[in-house]
């Protein structure tokens, strides 16, 4: 039997009918379309099914749906459409950084860095790193997502992860 | 996807209601982690999930009386930001700053973790060498015990059906006292440990400048054990704990033994790792042999020593 | 030389906008109305006979629309080696084949209907060693073929190897081993297979192979009764490659037959679980190697012979002794070379294609054997290789022409970054190691074609659009074609878009492998490109009143060099011819693929127009007490001939050896009785962002003659020493050598503890 939940989803107060055994992350993709958010493993162990909830960078696929009421969720398509260019610059940075291959796991990689970013503006390499261990990436290595957060932060700068040529 | 129905508890006595009313085809969910991963995997099969997330009250870190008190509700996060954790109960820290992810640690609590009752669970080591006790509620009002003995085998705890997990009472630590844990895995995050083990350390303070000079100096762990042999330090109380290496995260009595009341050597802290690698006992297991667990249970504890008398002289400095 | 305006540059990967806007589209996210989803289930023994196969119960579930086994299917084999079916009839082989299949309206009736369906089997012994299993009396995994001993000829003879033995001055042998590794795509399989009411099947996919998918598509459906109906492969966007999606598989065959028996679309996906226990990983192999040298350190000869445990049905993994030949006979100079390979059937999983193809196994028991000859040799390990590199201009033994090769640059680079001399030989729990690679860098002409074609149009507006056969699978083959293309016609890199992923629309390639895309399908884009410019040199000569070779083509405007005032917008110039009596529209198409040749019968042959070189170096710190390995610095320095995008290049180094450090150090399947133990992220592992090593990558650039603007491929180098180069740096921190991968804390304690006990 459905139940009815209401929540603020990118910006907006919507409500759903939904299953009470749903997770969020099959809220995000079959009810409202977001499709940003990747069911990469089910298990919570591998974070390309990352949103932002209350502030805080939570693994979808092990968030019961009715746990979302009442909540504030934000989603890779969100920060998009509620920046100014259609592009919010921690999307920009991964852009222009390097940091999407296959492009899997940035939406999950773009929002923790999204949680990291709202509560520390500037984190060293270390807090970067720890902020994205729940993001498995296959194709990048992790060196060019790190140069693209340290971009993104508030007067970031590249550099520690060596390159050169 | 299982089904099951997903009913809200606004109290701990509504809890309990709901438990009782539902018997055996309910299952208890705070933060989610491991019950969500248990029912997707078919090791739970629960007709309803009774949430406790909305209880007021069950998410705290205070000090009380001589003791810290952690509600069940405690995310991992909130621990792991806490400065009295850090300050004063680094063992349960370590364990925090580096359990699942940071995701994984937003909305786990430190109560599910111990009720889940894994070998390996990352906060049970600690709480262990804190001579953590439990908080219950049940039908028939609420008790305390050792947590110790609330761990009757994997997967298994004391909580009879009916019964609610409050939260921890931790004894606080006197001045010249310190605890570290030590997650022994394979890669720097998102893992579980192979072997976990906790120490927390009470020692008078004699002559410790040799190894303070030491750690000064950024010393190997070798040349700092040899200081230790020059310095004079008496440890008053030693606690060691172990995870994934016993049915049940375990506290190692026989080894703690050999120092307590001893000045601390290397060569002490050498017979106690032995001691307790015997104490001990690992499995074979796909995660890791139980050769491998022995050795580490009988190298690490030198390595823990060193860490809390670290952070011994680092308060004292403060 | 001129230049580059747009080549050279770090810009940014196409699709990366959508991709990190949530917008792209992968094959999970696609839905086609009236989809129905499809579930496969799995054998229960990794040998068995199948006595009963009862599907009522799953049929009569509301919902369930279609439930297959081999015995309701009509007889499909596929595999190079044609061992194999969709649905196994008769018995099952290992324990990921594949026994029966639903499509239902939703995922979850398709997983219930899973099992409800009620097999009965008998078990058979079974094997699970390749050396076991080539025994006599071992049980039969193929009984038809009477032997579990593969009919492949891999063998390579170069020179007289007995010959050099009696002249070497020096000679080392030992084994080697590696374990089966997975992609780990973090995109799950995946297809929906789709047919019209004609019988023309649409197949969404995430092939690596679009063309050859295709043509196997198309045996398929013969036996369906749709001999010469129309199979149309569309890519959505690719989770991942690495080389998992180079063959084709048992379920894609599953969801085409599903969507057939249904008449609707049928979606299969992967979860997790599935990918790790019932895709292709990497192949393993015993590896026995021995090499010699003279006193002067030249090497004198290199023998190598292979099992590789070829699991319970064949693809691409058997092939991979052809691309192991090439370090064994062709890194490094050595004038005598044997090889010999043994494909063996066991009960256990079957192997495919992953990034490398073999080189990273060959290479981890060569590299490690050369550091073990320069040792008894006497000489220090950065020397011997130096000594022992090779030179641009040489043929090797296996016939393959070098062109550019910068071998030794990058071995001095990593030997300068290192700190090679000061830190090498403390024998004090720190060490350095290095290892080097050859791989194929122009192209690989492992089928009959290495070809690839593109369709150049360009629009009334001067915007260009590029069709190519290529595909991307996040490496940035869309980008360095529009770069190259955009180089060439003198437009804006966001002036020119890339189509590809749709075999109805793009011309033919041979498919994302060996390296190749940067090098075939930018060349092949050139080829188009300059014909689109004489074109337009054409027009704008009638036009400017000017000759054709006095023409220039930038920033969107056509010109003369010798009376710059002669200009036109370029878009003005294309409606102008456009829009007029007999108009004309800019086309042109060309199919590049180069003048290298197969492999003969006796594996030689130049099969690929370059050779990419590299070395990787690494700085370890072993702990004694518990055997752990930390990386202090890690150098990969890579011959890429030209850096059309470095930046891409970089990711792809950097991707490469966090894979093989993976490789080296914490990766493999667990298996007991061919079942995979450690199907899940927590037990598989694969490396997160905190283990990341300080990296610093190289790009040498000596530029390739045969190459888009001197460029080289770098897909798959980026994880073929690294194994090699920490086993290098391990023994020399620490004075042990693990000699199977991956190198475990537990490996390394129980060798020190041999050591001290008066071991070896």
């Amino acid at each position: 039997m459905k139940k009815r939940i209401s929540f603020v989803l990118n910006g907006d107060r919507v409500e759903a009918d939904v299953e009470p055994h749903w997770t969020l992350l099959k809220l995000l993709r079959d009810v409202f379309e977001l499709t940003g958010a990747k069911e990469g493993c089910g298990m919570g162990e591998c974070g390309a099914c990352t949103v932002v909830v209350d502030g805080k960078a939570v693994v979808s696929c092990l968030f019961p749906v009715m746990e979302v009421e009442g909540r504030e969720v934000w989603t890779v398509e969100g920060l998009a459409e509620r920046s100014p260019e259609g592009l919010h610059p921690i999307q920009r940075a991964f852009v222009e950084k390097g940091a999407v291959q296959c492009g899997f796991c940035t939406p999950g990689m773009i929002m923790s860095a999204k949680a990291l970013l709202d509560e520390n503006p500037h984190p060293t390499e270390e807090e970067i790193k720890t902020a994205i261990s729940g993001n498995i990436c296959r194709c990048t290595g992790y060196v060019q997502i790190i140069r693209a957060i340290k971009a993104a932060a508030e007067g970031g700068e590249d550099g520690g992860v060596e390159s050169s040529r | 996807m299982k089904r099951y129905d997903y009913i809200k508890a606004r109290s701990v006595d509504e809890a309990i209601g709901l438990l009782k009313e539902y018997g055996p085809r309910a299952m208890l969910i705070a933060g989610g982690t491991d019950v969500m991963v248990g029912v997707k995997q078919g090791k739970f099969s629960p007709e309803v999930l009774i949430s406790l997330r909305e209880i007021e009250g069950l998410n705290y870190i205070k000090a009380d009386q001589g003791s810290l008190k952690i509600g069940a509700l405690t995310t991992h996060r909130e621990l792991e930001r806490s400065a009295v954790i850090a300050e004063r109960f680094g063992a349960l820290k370590d364990a925090v700053d580096n359990l699942g992810s940071v995701q994984i640690r937003n909305v786990a609590t430190i109560g599910g973790n111990i009720c889940n009752a894994a070998p390996s669970a990352d906060t049970a080591p600690p709480l262990l060498v804190h001579d953590a006790e439990v908080e219950i509620k049940g039908p028939g009002g609420e008790r305390r015990m050792p947590l110790e003995d609330f761990f009757l085998g994997p997967g298994k705890t004391a909580l009879s059906p009916e019964e609610v997990l409050l939260g921890f009472s931790l004894p606080w630590p006197p001045e010249h006292a310190a605890s570290a844990y030590w997650k022994h895995s394979r890669r720097q995050a998102m893992d579980l440990p192979i072997l976990g083990v906790a120490m927390y350390l009470e020692v008078e303070l004699r002559d410790p400048d040799p190894l303070k000079r030491a750690q000064k100096e950024g010393a190997s762990v070798e040349a700092q054990l040899e200081a230790l042999g020059e310095s004079d330090i008496l440890c008053r109380e030693i606690r060691l704990a172990l995870g994934v290496a016993a049915p049940t995260p375990i506290r190692t009595k026989r080894a703690e033994e050999v120092l307590k009341g001893q000045r601390l050597t290397k060569e002490g802290l050498i017979e106690l790792g032995r001691v307790a690698s015997e104490e001990a006992q690992p499995r074979d297991t796909i995660r890791g042999a139980a050769w491998y667990r022995r050795e580490m249970i009988r190298v690490l504890p030198k390595r823990l020593a060193l860490r809390c008398l670290e952070r011994i002289f680092r308060r004292e400095e403060r | 030389m001129e230049e580059l305006r747009v080549v050279g540059k770090p810009v940014p990967k196409k699709d990366a906008y959508e991709k990190a806007t949530g917008r792209a589209i992968y094959i999970h996210d696609l839905k086609l109305p009236g989809m129905l989803y499809g579930k496969i289930l799995w054998s229960r023994y990794p040998h068995a006979r199948i006595v009963k196969i009862d599907t009522s119960k799953a049929e009569r579930l509301p919902g369930v629309k279609a439930v297959l086994t081999g015995y309701n299917i009509p007889e499909i084999r596929f595999g190079f080696y044609k061992d194999n079916t969709p649905l196994k009839k008769g018995k099952v082989y290992a324990m990921r084949d594949e026994v029966a299949a639903v499509a239902a309206t939703d995922p979850e009736i398709a997983e219930e209907a899973i099992n409800l369906i009620e097999v009965e089997y008998e078990p058979l012994p079974a094997v699970f060693d390749p050396e076991e299993a080539m025994k006599e009396g071992a049980p039969l995994i193929h009984e038809e073929h009477g032997t579990n001993v593969l009919k492949l000829p891999w063998k390579l003879v170069c020179g007289d190897v007995e010959e050099a033995k009696k002249g070497s001055a020096h000679i080392v042998e030992d084994q080697f081993r590696v374990t089966w590794v997975t992609h780990c795509c973090m995109g799950t399989s995946g297809c929906i297979a789709h047919f019209d009411p004609q019988g023309n099947l649409t197949f969404y996919s995430i092939t690596q192979i679009p063309y050859l998918a295709q043509r196997d598509f198309q045996e398929a459906l013969k036996a369906l009764g749709l001999g010469g109906k129309k199979v149309r492969i569309v890519q959505t966007t690719i989770g991942g490659g690495f080389g998992s999606k180079l063959d084709t598989h048992a379920y894609e065959y599953i969801a085409i037959l599903l969507a057939w028996k249904t008449r609707r679309p049928v979606k299969i996906v992967f979860t997790r679980e599935e990918e790790f226990k019932y895709t292709s990983p990497r192949q393993p192999a015993i590896i026995r190697i021995s090499q010699g040298c003279d006193r002067e350190g030249r090497l004198t000869f290199r023998e190598v012979h292979m099992i590789l445990d070829n699991g319970a049905h064949t693809s691409w993994g058997a092939t991979t002794p052809s691309v192991m030949m090439m370090p064994i006979s062709s890194l490094y100079k050595v004038p005598n070379v044997l090889y010999t390979a043994k494909c063996v059937y066991t009960n256990n999983t079957y192997c495919q294609a992953m990034r490398g193809y073999g080189n990273p196994q060959a290479t981890f028991a060569i590299e490690c054997s050369m550091d073990q000859l320069a040792e008894a040799a006497g000489i220090d390990p950065m020397e011997f290789r130096l000594i022992n590199a090779n030179e641009p201009g040489e043929t090797t033994p296996q016939g393959f022409k070098v062109s550019s090769c910068a071998l030794k640059e990058c071995i001095e680079e990593v030997g300068k970054r290192l700190g090679w001399k000061e830190k090498r030989g403390k024998r004090n729990g720190r060490g350095v190691g290095m290892a080097s690679l050859i791989h194929v860098g122009g192209g690989a002409r492992v089928y009959k074609s290495d070809g690839c074609g593109t369709i150049i149009k360009v629009d009334d507006f001067g915007k260009v659009d590029v069709f190519t056969g290529a595909s991307d699978i996040g490496q940035g083959a869309d980008t360095v074609i529009a770069q190259a293309v955009a180089e060439e016609l003198g437009v804006p890199v966001e002036d020119v878009t890339v189509i590809m992923n749709d075999t109805d629309v793009c011309p033919w390639d041979v498919g994302v492998h060996a390296s190749r895309t940067t090098f075939i399908a930018c060349n092949s884009a050139l080829g188009a490109a300059r014909k689109v410019k004489a074109e337009i040199f054409k027009l704008a000569a009638l036009v400017l009143n000017e000759p054709e070779d006095e023409l220039e083509l930038k920033d969107r405007t056509v010109f003369s060099r010798r009376d710059p005032e002669k200009r036109i917008d370029l878009g003005k110039l294309l409606r102008g011819a456009h829009y007029r009596s007999q108009g004309k529209m800019i086309m042109a198409e060309y199919f590049y693929d180069p003048d290298t040749v197969m492999l003969g019968k006796d594996f030689k042959g130049n099969f690929s127009k370059a050779y990419a070189y590299g070395t990787h170096g690494v700085e370890v710190e072993v702990d004694t007490e518990t055997g752990q390995v930390k990386i202090l610095k890690y150098v990969a320095a890579h011959d890429v001939g030209k850096a059309i995008n470095p930046m891409l290049i970089e990711g792809q180094i950097y991707g490469g050896a966090m894979m093989g450090i993976g490789y080296a150090l914490t990766e493999q399947m667990i298996f007991v009785e061919g079942d995979m133990k450690n199907a899940n992220f927590l037990d598989y592992k694969i490396l997160t962002a905190k283990d990341v090593p300080p990296m610093e990558s190289v790009l040498i650039e000596p530029w390739e003659e045969y190459g888009p603007f001197g460029a080289k491929g770098i897909g798959e180098p980026g994880c073929v020493p690294s194994a090699p180069a920490i086993a290098n740096a391990i023994y020399d921190a620490i004075g042990v050598r693990i000699k199977d991968l991956p190198i475990t804390p537990e490996k390394i304690l129980k060798a020190l503890k041999e050591k001290e006990g008066g071991g070896a």
